[in-house]
């Protein structure tokens, strides 16, 4: 974990008095014990806000509302700790959120949302999210005990200073200060990335700003009176996904959990207990991974690490890999495309092995029966042994949405108007030319210009768009919305011709207007992913059908690399990329290698063989309601998926200026601990229960041993790291003499032993 | 794995005999003659149906001599493999009658697909091609279909027709196991009481774990479980496997992601044609007009039509291939250390394999010239010239044939399934 503080915060701060006037460190320093000059006391008035939060429901979008705070616990932070201590100056606030608090020393202030607080929005909650919280508990006289505390939220001091007026504005020794402050997931997000960088309050307030694209005097106000819509949308769902950071943090305080700066220290570290300041920090940063506001995930088909490494024909993805971070023993989860497809965004296949439609469901299962009728036009019902609609499992879509965020699945080349359920389909009226490569291309000299090709059938399929298969995801608001097109491909211009006014390529506006997700999956077509399809044309008045120049053979792999290379350069043109404020990652990766070195998989996956293990049933695990454990045996065929197919190719780059670059990690990694990863990225796990891990994304070593019992095919394990999920971090260093497993066969060949550093290919600095 | 297209040949005007002579073959020792005993098996509850297929699949009277069950050619000891090292087996009513194929294992049979001239190639990449099907060509869409073949045929279990084989069925101690499974009124109905035999002996065969106990050694490998770690030479064949220019194995005997949700089969179900020499051990190859060419012999694939598909045979499965001492569709190689020797050396050293008449070499003797077009190119048996380099070293073969013998379940232990929970290695830290 690469939080650590390389500077302190508070001398940086200091050093950057004379340039931003009165700062809350100058007061610091001049109410210490230590200071030659006498404190002067603090009345500080204002509010502690938030936001409301109403998950989504069915097909009911999510909504976030501004609210305030009645019953938290506000103090004068004289300390500096984040928390209310006894003797810190402490007070409530009022129906309406609002507090005066009185305070012998100016100081930060800390607003407590504590178990008995309430919201004006809606019913009692936890940090916004309109769960019910436990009601009655009340914080002892001048400090709150860890339990009852809901999230903190704070205002630095420099922020007070700033709001305040009076003759104490001027500085220490000025007379009594008088604040007027608003303490908001936003106000606490400033001092954290304070602490965290050594920003002084103005910069980090304006990256905050710059960051949401919102005014810098509107990002620290009461969300209750911001004006204009955007800013306000802005900032509201902002607030509401720092709020859930913070939340995490108190939870983790109220645990107990071991401090992370311990635990760096030494692995083994069962103490110190975590502080509040701290805990607001590892929340941004759970098992060593960032937070980042948006991932785009390039989604290629079917090449393995030796086909693509070094190729010839894939210059430029091998550049980004070098330029980049790359993992280099990464493994698919299955085959063919619709299980990877499953797998990565939900961290399992549910026994899925074919690229068959989500209708597919076993004869008589009214459970797992289609819910969105009437079927859309070019989708048929469908009965097989294994189910394809999957219902009530956890998916990183959904759990997006009910945090208050967003998914965007773009594909090339779809059908104008057509549902994206549906397979794709020929449209003779839409008609390109065949791509000319020249001979100097590593292609050589292929492409007819006067061939001309109508649009294929099968360019877009559901079974390579990850929001298919998953009934929750299709029942939801979003669901259409959110899958998009997405351009550059050969017809592009046939399309707009044909069909005026449908837009081709709405992840190039999205770009631009920062409408994108914050995880987005890119789907080149069956051209533009290296998978292949059929694609004819004719040179007229002929009519023998020709094959297109660069759909398949080793022509599909330039064709898929130019293609990338457009993809990337497309995003990094765009303000989601150069505003580094905002913090950005595009993931280069494939659907699936090819498996014949022997490991199939790796972390989570199922390493059984054939349809049943002897005696043994697989399943889901599931925690039943009364806290027991058990298998889920109603999948069928479960224990047909997760089998793994192989290694492929896994690129990162980010927009962070300073973040790590050459970094490569070469343990072991897969579909699934990637779904880890991106939960951790966007918080919609506690690494501290293992349970809250989405499916076998929660299978760690840890969890393993735990549960061995009802896990079958982990018995006996040969290398039970190489077994386990994990997060892509690079905290495991290979042992000696250790030979990666399934590594490219292309040399330099697999890496033996540790890597040259532990670096994290997902660090921001 | 890396097919390539089909070379389609011009049309042939060759004689395809199908009946088995009933001649005796040259003298081949009638090695084992250990009673075919099921193995002790893991505990699994087999359903009513595969229990009266166990009971059918090791029932000697449902055969004309009274001599012969399933299990005589299926031998459990063998991997549901041939017993002995006869090329071909011998049945009929007075168990005199020679077959024209080597036996196949039963084993690992759960996934194959029926067969089709275009079948999705396994890997998911390769050009789709002919492939699935029970039997060396792939004639038996099911195990159930594959299973009326022995049963009724003349030179096998010989019986005259289904109503024989039911009529045997009801006076055999099976008759009681059949009826549970299948009601008290099973026998009512011949065709339908038939029927039910070969489900039977299918539902024994998906469902009992001695079909596909998954426990060689390279599952313990590929499945990363104590006591998969290969030896130097097992992991330096397994390389030799691997490698296109050298063995080149795994091209057509694919072992990685399979057709719904299988894994390390070592088939990926497509056919070949590779011309194994002809072997004068079978009784049919005496007539110089006879020639066995795998699906073209087919009788939904007839020529000239099909002449493209002569001479291909199926690619088996490699698991147990070390305890097999018959190789090939048949059976001329019976060492599996020939078998690789074979491969290394067909082109270079042809003279090691083929009659030499008049001081020139027959090769591919076995395959009319027509259809020779027909062959795989793939390494290496890729048509390199005679003198030439081989594709493998001694050392390569010696090394391959270590790891060939990986495969080989490991019967002893049944299932080698062991739920010993063992110590993580090497637990994530945990960062809170």
């Amino acid at each position: 974990m690469r939080t650590r503080l390389h500077r302190s915060s508070r001398t940086v701060a200091g050093a950057c008095v004379i340039a931003a006037g009165v700062t809350g460190a100058a007061w610091l320093s001049a109410s210490s014990p230590n200071s030659q000059s006498h404190p002067v006391p603090m009345t500080a008035r204002g509010v502690v806000a938030g936001t409301f939060f109403t998950p989504p429901d069915g097909g009911t979008a999510s909504s976030t509302v501004p609210s305030y705070f009645q019953g938290a616990r506000v103090c004068a932070d004289l300390n500096d700790n984040g928390a209310c201590d006894p003797g810190e100056a402490s007070t409530a606030t009022d129906r309406n959120g609002r507090f005066v608090l009185h305070s012998q020393q100016p100081g930060p202030i800390v607003a407590e949302v504590l178990a008995s607080s309430t919201s004006s929005a809606g019913d009692t909650e936890d940090g916004n999210k309109g769960r019910k919280a436990e009601k009655g508990k009340k914080g002892g006289p001048g400090g709150s005990e860890p339990a009852d505390i809901v999230v903190a939220f704070r205002a630095s001091l420099d922020q007070i200073v700033e709001s305040a007026s009076g003759p104490g504005k001027k500085g220490p020794g000025d007379g009594p200060l008088s604040a007027d402050v608003v303490l908001s997931p936003l106000t606490t997000e400033v001092a954290r990335m304070m602490e965290a960088d050594g920003l002084p309050y103005p910069k980090a307030k304006s990256d905050l700003a710059t960051r949401l694209g919102v005014p810098v005097e509107k990002v620290l106000t009461d969300l209750n009176t911001v004006s204009g819509h955007a800013d306000q949308h802005a900032l509201l769902t902002e607030s509401n996904i720092l709020s859930d950071r913070f939340t995490l943090a108190a939870t983790m305080v109220r645990r107990h959990d071991v401090s992370p700066a311990a635990l760096a220290a030494n692995p083994a570290a069962t103490a110190p207990a975590i502080a509040m300041k701290e805990a607001q920090q590892a929340s941004m940063n759970l098992e060593g991974i960032p937070r980042y506001d948006h991932v785009f995930v390039i989604m290629l088909e079917n090449k393995a690490t030796a086909t693509i490494k070094n190729s010839p024909f894939a210059p430029k993805i091998n550049a980004y890999l070098n330029a980049g971070n790359q993992f280099t023993s990464y493994f698919a989860n299955g085959n063919p495309s619709e299980p990877n497809r499953m797998a990565v965004t939900a961290a399992d296949d549910f026994g899925v092995t074919d690229d068959n439609s989500y209708t597919c469901v076993p004869a008589g299962d009214s459970a797992d029966a289609v819910e969105d009728l009437p079927l859309p036009t070019g989708v048929s019902p469908c009965t097989q042994a294994t189910n394809h609609n999957i219902k009530n499992r956890s998916n990183l879509l959904t759990a997006l949405a009910g945090g208050g965020m967003t998914w965007r699945v773009y594909s090339e080349s779809m059908n104008p108007g057509r549902d994206p359920r549906a397979d794709g389909i020929a449209d003779p009226t839409v008609v390109a030319r065949d791509n000319v490569y020249l001979a100097s291309s590593p292609v050589g000299a292929i492409g007819n210009p006067s061939l001309l090709i109508p649009f294929a059938s099968s360019l877009y399929k559901p079974k390579h768009n990850e929001s298919v298969n998953f009934q929750n995801v299709r029942n939801s608001a979003e669901f259409l919305g959110a899958n998009r097109t997405m351009g550059g491909g050969q017809w592009d211009e046939a399309i707009k011709a044909a069909y005026p006014g449908w837009e081709v390529d709405q992840l190039g506006k999205d770009l631009w207007s920062g409408d994108v997700g914050q995880l987005n999956y890119l789907e080149p077509d069956q051209c533009d992913d290296m998978h292949s399809t059929t694609v004819q044309g004719t040179v007229p008045p002929a009519t023998t059908k020709i094959t297109a120049s660069d759909c398949g053979g080793s022509a599909i792999i330039f064709r898929g690399d130019n293609y990338t290379d457009y993809l990337i350069k497309k995003i990094q043109a765009s303000p989601v990329w150069t505003n580094t404020s905002k913090r950005t990652a595009i993931v280069i990766m494939y659907d699936e290698g090819t498996a014949t070195t022997g490991f199939n998989s790796c972390c989570g996956w199922n390493p059984s063989a054939g349809p049943s293990i002897a005696g043994k049933s697989l399943g889901v695990l599931v925690r039943n309601a009364e806290g027991s454990e058990s298998v889920d045996t109603s999948v069928a065929g479960y224990n047909q998926g997760n089998k793994g197919h192989g290694t492929s190719i896994f690129g990162l780059l980010t927009n962070q200026p300073f973040a790590p670059k050459g970094i490569v990690d070469s343990d072991a990694y897969s579909h699934i601990a990637f779904v880890r990863t991106l939960q951790d990225v966007f918080q919609l796990a506690d690494p501290g229960d293992d349970w809250s891990y989405m499916n076998r994304s929660k299978y760690t070593e840890r969890f393993i041993a735990a549960n061995l019992h009802l896990l079958p095919e982990y018995a006996n394990s040969g290398d039970t790291h190489f077994d386990a999920v994990r997060p892509m971090n690079h905290t495991f260093v290979i042992p000696g003499g250790y030979q990666q497993k399934s590594g490219f066969v292309t040399p330099p060949g697999p890496q033996v032993g540790p890597d040259g550093n532990q670096t994290n290919a997902w660090a921001i600095k | 794995m890396r097919r390539r297209g089909i070379l389609v040949t011009i049309a042939l005007a060759i004689v395809v005999i199908g009946v088995a002579s009933g001649r005796r073959g040259r003298a081949e020792s009638m090695n084992g003659g250990r009673a075919a005993v099921p193995l002790r098996l893991p505990a699994v509850t087999l359903s009513p149906a595969a229990q009266a297929g166990r009971q059918i699949f090791f029932d000697k009277a449902l055969s004309a001599s009274g001599q012969m069950s399933c299990a005589t050619c299926h031998d459990p000891q063998h991997a549901y493999g041939p017993p002995n090292g006869l090329a071909v087996q011998r049945g009929g009513p007075t168990s005199s009658a020679s077959g024209t194929r080597a036996v196949p294992s039963l084993r690992y049979q759960e996934y194959t697909p029926p067969y089709a001239d275009l079948l999705d190639n396994p890997d998911g990449i390769s050009t789709p091609g002919p492939g699935g099907g029970l039997t060396w060509d792939g004639r038996a869409p099911t195990l159930a279909a594959q299973a009326r073949m022995p049963l009724l045929a003349a030179n096998e279990m010989a019986n005259r027709s289904a109503a024989d084989v039911v009529r045997k069925l009801q006076a055999s101690g099976c008759g009681d196991p059949f009826r549970r499974a299948f009601g008290p009124d099973v026998f009512h109905d011949t065709n339908e009481a038939f029927a039910k035999v070969l489900d039977a002996l299918q539902a024994f065969q998906l469902e009992d774990p001695s079909f596909h106990p998954y426990n060689s050694k390279y599952d313990r490998y590929a499945s990363n479980k104590i006591g998969g770690t290969f030896t130097p030479a097992e992991q330096r064949g397994f390389a030799v496997y691997n490698d296109p220019k050298r063995g080149n194995c795994f091209a057509c005997h694919y072992n990685g992601a399979g057709l719904h949700g299988s894994v390390r089969l070592f088939t990926d179900y497509t056919y070949a044609a590779i011309g194994v020499p002809r072997n004068m051990a079978i009784p049919a190859n005496r007539n110089p007009r006879y020639y066995d060419l795998g699906i073209c012999g087919r009788v939904d694939h007839p020529l000239p039509a099909n002449s493209r598909y002569c001479g291909m045979f199926k690619t088996p499965t490699l698991r147990n291939v070390a305890t097999r001492r018959v190789f090939f569709h048949n059976g001329a190689m019976k060492s599996l250390k020939d078998v690789i020797r074979f491969y290394n050396t067909r082109d270079t050293n042809p003279e090691l394999w083929y009659p030499i008449v008049n001081g020139v070499v027959q090769k591919l003797d076995d395959l009319p010239l027509p259809v020779r077009k027909n062959l795989d190119t793939q390494a290496p048996l890729d048509g390199r010239p005679r003198g030439s380099q081989p594709a493998m070293s001694d050392q390569d073969m010696a090394d391959l044939e270590a790891f060939l013998n990986t495969l080989t379940d490991d019967d002893g232990t049944a299932s080698g399934y062991s739920p010993t929970a063992p110590t993580p290695v090497s637990d994530t830290p945990v960062r809170r």
